[in-house]
């Protein structure tokens, strides 16, 4: 129900009592607002709801203190709020009651704080990828329909103006028939020399932090930072880079979902993954294709972390080809038509990021407000979320079990694939339960 | 004991600065110079060059790191990382003739920045000090590169390694060696290695060891993942600490020292603060703001002024000059791109991370540059150094020249 149903189906009486409320409520109050998860990420998605104007930082969390004093001490300079200090989410969501949570976790603590989250009334804005495996994801998803919460997922290239432009430039037919899209993440890199275990550093919760995850032996690869690279954590490139660009052709196309997806790669430049008592190395991939067949054309994903990309002019983003001509998407380089006559005058458009992220998060944030207010559909809602981060999820199964998988989009199942479709799931460490809703 | 050890170690000072300015009067053989404070004392250089800049006497490459260079007795040092391997070089100073090197197993180590070496060799005598990312200190000859004595300190004495491994240049004092290894330093034998005194295993800080006195105790002040923590050298036992969190623990510029004031500043937002240690607990906070949040590199102290550089290397660098007594911003200028910078002769002189050598007045009355030049490529995040008269420059791929700023040069 939007706010002009609501009023319209209000009696006389109910509008008189209920407009002064709703009139005194805009310009005096503010959201009360937490942050799970208060590293670099997170502080840059708190900072746009403080520069909002409409929100109160009432709590932070985070299973590192000196992380959370860090960030406390922002807020602080920053709003002046005081924020209370919370280790689990669990206690500030129960003591605090927020309106809104920022959730900017690794992957695998994604699907229990947001539902939880969304049991305790909150609006939620969440990193992407939504989930860590399919099946957290969809739990999400339906934790969040049953709530009529809005969540929002930091997929800030839904809303980014040069991406927008793309967009429309794209739909237009300008491109001609699209038969192929290639996207793509490269890098610098070489071997991988496994480093030294250690013991959390001090005031790190390291059992917390694994939560439902295995808890490997605590590396100072792992954190801060360094955990998209463990497969225990998140999916590596494809699940950070690749949700995004992915998304990108979700954005453009009418399909909701591959019917086919394949993937290779490996570790043959890193080396071999080491973890054992005294050492280790990340262990995801250093290089991956995946194919993504849908019915009208054909997605390729690729990243490498090693070479860099100099016999190409871009480092990052997405190739449409089509009949007239191959638009490139890109990051800081805007986006680029390269008509297929080469007598045709290519044309540009260069981004529009916002500091300090080098993004358009302050966009994407100013979207959840207004959807929050309006009771709208936000710019990059669960739903096409989910599908969006779906598809690395399942070029990574693909790369697990070696092969092709067909995937059913409509009951979210691989078809006649046991051993696949048991990793949509996996199993949580003891005293976590798999989120089922 | 205690009185006997001050005097003694008064005196080894004393004689160790007589024997540098006797012999090699314009060396720089530790980090931040004969001073260790970013200031060096030469006068005989000159900025008077050709419109095309001044001559680079040679150039060489000593693979990936920020590691700064250090010069004594004709010879400069400094360590790069290449292939997974850090190498040590020893280069003729003038002729940039490669004398020796030493390569040991080193992971690059890029999280978040290119990688390569971050520390910064120490030079003493006949011998250089070494410690690597992950641990590896050696002790080689100076003149051949032989190796006197090596050891990883990491895996021996259980110290953790923090997020980028260690850092902090070795500080010779006395008779030993000084490391910012666990959470408040590591004290080694300099003649063979051996553990003098050692901290708890928590993470340091990326600061390198910062020797300073007060009511005639001889202190070293080293920087924890939480903390400053000041403690007595011949000990190590601690004598004050001053909590302070910096994002991802990155305590690593400097404290500046003025008399029995220091200047602590972080980056990552966190700012800074001059603090005056008391006898009991925690230091006074004479004032603390954000006016100066030196992520790396530490400022240097000229007058009562500061002069260093705000601001991570993830945004634009700005240039400040800050009155130390009362913390007030006298300039700040964001032309520069400074990342490091030193002083001597009254000039700052600045080394833009895009590899542009700047020169300007070290004056809180403005930011007046008055000489310019090309230097360097790529990425500059690591400070000049000055050594008779030729200015070493580096930047993070390993390009290493050596600028001859010397008064008259010879054609």
């Amino acid at each position: 129900m939007n706010r002009r149903t609501f009023l319209q189906s209000a009696t006389a009486a109910g509008i008189l009592a209920q407009a002064p409320f709703i009139l005194a409520q805009k310009p005096n109050r503010k959201w009360r607002i937490a942050l799970i998860g208060t590293g670099w990420w997170g502080k840059n998605v708190l900072k746009e709801a403080m520069a909002s104007g409409q929100c109160q930082v009432v709590a932070l969390c985070d299973a590192d203190s000196s992380a959370l004093e860090v960030a406390s001490e922002q807020v602080s300079d920053l709003s002046g709020d005081k924020a209370k200090r919370y280790v689990d989410y669990r206690e500030l969501l129960e003591k605090e009651k927020p309106e809104i949570v920022i959730i900017a976790t690794p992957d695998h603590w994604h699907a229990l704080q947001t539902i939880a989250a969304l049991k305790a009334g909150a609006h939620v804005f969440v990193e992407k990828p939504t989930g860590h495996t399919v099946n957290e994801s969809r739990a999400m998803l339906n934790a969040a329909q049953a709530s009529g919460r809005v969540v929002q997922v930091g997929l800030h290239r839904r809303v980014g103006p040069h991406h927008v432009n793309a967009m429309k430039f794209l739909k237009s037919g300008a491109v001609g028939d699209v038969g192929m899209v290639r996207l793509f993440a490269h890098g610098g890199g070489g071997r991988e020399q496994p480093q030294r275990n250690s013991e959390p550093p001090e005031g790190l919760d390291w059992d917390l932090w694994c939560g439902p995850a295995p808890k490997r032996p605590f590396n100072g690869k792992l954190h801060p930072g360094g955990w998209r690279n463990f497969l225990d954590y998140a999916n590596g490139t494809l699940g950070d880079w690749g949700v995004h660009w992915l998304d990108q052709v979700l954005m453009w196309t009418d399909e909701k979902y591959p019917k086919r997806v394949y993937s290779t790669g490996g570790r043959q430049i890193a080396g071999l993954a080491v973890i054992n008592d005294r050492e280790q190395t990340t262990d995801a991939p250093d290089h991956q294709v995946a194919v993504f067949d849908f019915e009208k054309f054909t997605c390729v994903w690729e990243h490498r972390r090693f070479a860099e990309n100099r016999a190409e002019k871009h480092r990052i983003g997405a190739y449409f080809y089509g009949t007239k001509g191959t638009l490139h998407i890109g990051w800081q380089d805007g986006w680029t038509f390269h008509p297929t006559r080469e007598s045709d005058t290519p044309i540009h458009e260069d981004s529009q990021l916002q500091q300090p992220d080098g993004h358009n998060l302050k966009l994407l944030w100013s979207d959840f407000m207004t959807s929050i207010a309006d009771k709208s559909k936000p710019a990059a809602g669960i739903e096409l979320a989910h599908r969006a981060s779906v598809l690395p999820l399942l070029g990574m199964i693909s790369l697990k079990v070696g092969r092709s998988i067909n995937w059913d989009g409509t009951k979210e199942e691989i078809v006649n694939d046991p051993a696949a479709n048991a990793l949509l799931s996996r199993p949580y460490r003891a005293g976590y339960k798999y989120p089922t809703i | 004991m205690i009185l006997n050890f001050v005097s003694r170690t008064f005196m080894v000072a004393l004689v160790g600065v007589s024997s540098i300015y006797a012999t090699h009067a314009e060396d720089w053989s530790q980090w931040r110079g004969p001073t260790r404070d970013g200031i060096s004392p030469e006068t005989k250089w000159s900025t008077q060059w050709p419109a095309e800049g001044p001559t680079i006497l040679w150039k060489t490459n000593v693979g990936m790191g920020l590691s700064s260079v250090v010069a004594a007795s004709g010879r400069v040092f400094t360590m790069g990382n290449s292939e997974n391997t850090d190498t040590v070089f020893a280069f003729d100073a003038v002729s940039g003739k490669p004398l020796w090197k030493h390569s040991y197993p080193a992971d690059l180590g890029d999280k978040y920045f290119e990688g390569g070496t971050t520390g910064t060799p120490t030079a003493e005598g006949e011998y250089v000090y070494t410690l690597s990312r992950w641990g590896d200190v050696f002790c080689f000859q100076a003149s051949d590169g032989k190796v006197v004595w090596n050891r990883n300190v990491q895996t021996e004495t259980g110290a953790r390694l923090p997020s980028w491994g260690f850092t902090g240049a070795p500080l010779i004092h006395g008779k030993m060696l000084l490391l910012n290894v666990g959470e408040a330093g590591l004290a080694l034998d300099k003649s063979n290695g051996k553990t003098l005194w050692q901290s708890s295993s928590k993470e340091s800080g990326y600061t390198t060891p910062v020797p300073w006195s007060q009511g005639g105790k001889s202190q070293v002040v080293f920087s924890s993942s939480q903390s400053y923590i000041s403690v007595e050298a011949a000990s190590g036992k601690e004598l004050w600490r001053m909590k302070w969190v910096t994002q991802y623990g990155v305590n690593a510029a400097d404290p500046v020292i003025d008399g029995d004031r220091l200047f602590i500043s972080s980056g990552y937002g966190k700012g800074n603060v001059l603090i005056k240690p008391l006898p009991e607990g925690e230091p006074e906070v004479i004032w603390k703001n954000k006016a100066l949040r030196t992520q790396m590199n530490a400022a240097v102290l000229f007058g009562n002024h500061l002069y260093g550089v705000d601001g991570d290397t993830t945004e634009k660098p700005l240039l400040k000059c800050i009155e130390l007594s009362t913390g007030t911003e006298k300039w700040s200028d964001a032309t520069s791109g400074a990342r490091g910078l030193l002083i001597a002769n009254n000039q700052l002189i600045i080394l833009g991370e895009k590899g542009e050598l700047i020169i300007a007045p070290a004056t809180p009355k403005g930011y007046k540059p008055t000489a310019r030049a090309q230097v360097l490529g790529g990425k500059s995040w690591t400070a000049p150094v000055l050594a008779n008269g030729l200015l070493f420059c580096r930047n993070s791929r390993g390009d290493l020249v050596s600028v001859d700023l010397r008064s008259a040069p010879t054609k």
